[in-house]
């Protein structure tokens, strides 16, 4: 990494610096950066936060490995018929449209206060993206190679083995890049609003009613380094297996 | 010699513009056919219809012994037909992995061809690590690697620069003579169709009619000497003055 790349996280960290030291915001509300980090050494020295971020972590990968379980081969189904894509097309664009936070209630009566809905409706949402961008991956494969294979004789199964699969997983990636990074959302807010006794979503509520607020800035970058994380992990895999996309 | 494809009052138009009205033709077997023809006169449209995948609006073809699998089609934008995802290898492969043959036979038919070609492939990279001239003889190995009986080729130098036209060509030709399949190639460069075909068929503008078909003797291997031959300048003058009359130019 090239040294500009770190100048705007330094940038941010000076400005924080500089409102807590000049008293501009109460340092009760906004400690100032030190005290944070230092918090969060603290937090993860001491070892109380591991058993949260397991859970989290755990409640994130189960909903996304459920959501791509059920999301890719629909989404690789859906694509590659384009009438049946059609006829699901509103469906899908309505849920994805709708805040999967709305949806609370409903799952909340169906699975209960456990960690089941948690799971679920994370999964639920993660699921949607994944469809969506599976079947557009399909859709949106290069006519060319599919016609230059159907001359060869491939028969529908060929051209889905070897021309419409990899054509979509660029696309595929990024849905599930995206799904990822939803499935951590939903599962910090159920956490903080579904009882449970830990949870990084449930730390950072906990720090707030309690008034520990530099416990709650902490686990909050706690949670965005996660995620980063998450993200970057991703974008490796696509790296190192997709090494021919947009080529 | 036989005729390997026939078409008989061929119809087709796209949205009012008549491409063929009723347009007949004959290729023979065994020989490089050069279709040249002024901008738009359809000789895409043609190659499309004959291997389904532009449908006729009416009329009659018949390419003899047509089987999926003995049929191959170079297109021009070779480039994006082949696969990113697959090796140099696997995508020469492709055509015979759809018929469903062995490792050895496929790794055979590969050796056999890259004789042809006298191309030092690292089969393990991928077409995009390769140059422009290098995925052109690859698209062609994965269009030869099937021993057709019948080749489409759609403007197959366009995009090299003049060296490895020549090269190309001259590949192209050791494989014919190899293999003897039915070609049949499209091109607006006068002097490709001449050194390539035995017969250079030239269209009119739409709605497509064949002005003239030339015979061109001259012996194969026809070397880049052959280029500087008489006898090659004048079918090219005379495919000239017959495009000159297509195109009134």
């Amino acid at each position: 990494m090239k040294r500009y790349t770190f100048i705007g996280t330094v940038i941010l960290i000076l400005i924080w610096v500089v409102v807590s030291k000049l008293g501009l915001i109460d340092t009760f509300f906004l400690p100032d950066p030190f005290t944070v980090i230092k918090k969060l050494i603290e937090l993860l020295t001491s070892g109380i936060i591991i058993g949260d971020i397991l859970s989290t972590l755990i409640r994130v990968l189960l909903a996304f490995v459920i959501a791509l379980v059920i999301g890719l081969p629909i989404g690789l189904l859906l694509g590659s018929k384009e009438k049946l894509y059609k006829s699901f097309e509103f469906v899908i664009d309505f849920f994805r449209s709708t805040p999967a936070t709305a949806l609370f209630p409903l799952f909340l009566l169906v699975f209960g206060i456990t960690d089941t809905s948690k799971i679920a409706i994370a999964a639920f949402a993660s699921a949607l993206i994944i469809i969506f961008n599976t079947a557009h991956g399909v859709i949106h494969s290069k006519k060319s190679r599919v016609l230059a294979a159907q001359i060869m004789g491939a028969t529908k199964t060929q051209v889905f083995r070897w021309i419409l699969f990899w054509e979509s997983l660029p696309q595929t990636f990024i849905g599930l890049r995206s799904a990822v990074s939803l499935s951590l959302v939903v599962i910090v807010v159920t956490e903080m609003f579904i009882g449970t006794p830990s949870g990084l979503g449930r730390k950072i509520i906990d720090a707030q009613i309690t008034y520990e607020i530099p416990t709650m800035y902490a686990v909050i970058i706690l949670t965005g380094i996660i995620g980063y994380l998450l993200n970057l992990f991703f974008i490796l895999i696509e790296k190192r297996f997709l090494h021919w996309s947009g080529k | 010699m036989g005729t390997a494809i026939s078409v008989h009052g061929l119809k087709k138009s796209f949205n009012n513009t008549e491409v063929f009205t009723d347009f007949s033709v004959v290729i023979e077997q065994n020989k490089i056919t050069a279709i040249f023809g002024p901008n738009g006169s359809g000789k895409s449209t043609l190659l499309n219809i004959l291997s389904g995948v532009t449908l006729k609006d009416d009329g009659e073809y018949h390419i003899k012994d047509y089987s999926k699998f003995q049929f191959s089609y170079i297109f021009q934008n070779y480039r994006e037909s082949l696969l990113p995802w697959r090796t140099n290898f696997e995508n020469v492969a492709l055509p015979l992995q759809i018929q469903k043959k062995g490792k050895e036979e496929i790794k055979q038919r590969v050796e056999e061809l890259q004789k042809i070609f006298e191309f030092k492939f690292d089969w393990n990279k991928y077409p995009y690590e390769l140059s422009g001239g290098q995925q052109q003889i690859l698209a062609f190995m994965r269009a030869l690697v099937t021993n057709p009986k019948v080749l489409f080729i759609d403007e197959p130098f366009s995009a090299l620069d003049y060296e490895n036209n020549l090269l190309l060509r001259e590949h192209l030709q050791r494989y014919y003579l190899a293999f003897k399949p039915t070609i049949l190639l499209i091109t607006h460069n006068i002097e490709e169709a001449v050194h390539l075909a035995e017969k250079i068929v030239i269209f009119s503008k739409k709605p497509t009619k064949v002005i003239e078909t030339i015979d061109n003797p001259l012996p194969y291997p026809r070397t880049v000497q052959s280029l500087k031959d008489e006898s090659f300048h004048k079918v090219k003058d005379e495919v000239l003055s017959v495009f000159q009359k297509a195109a009134n130019v």
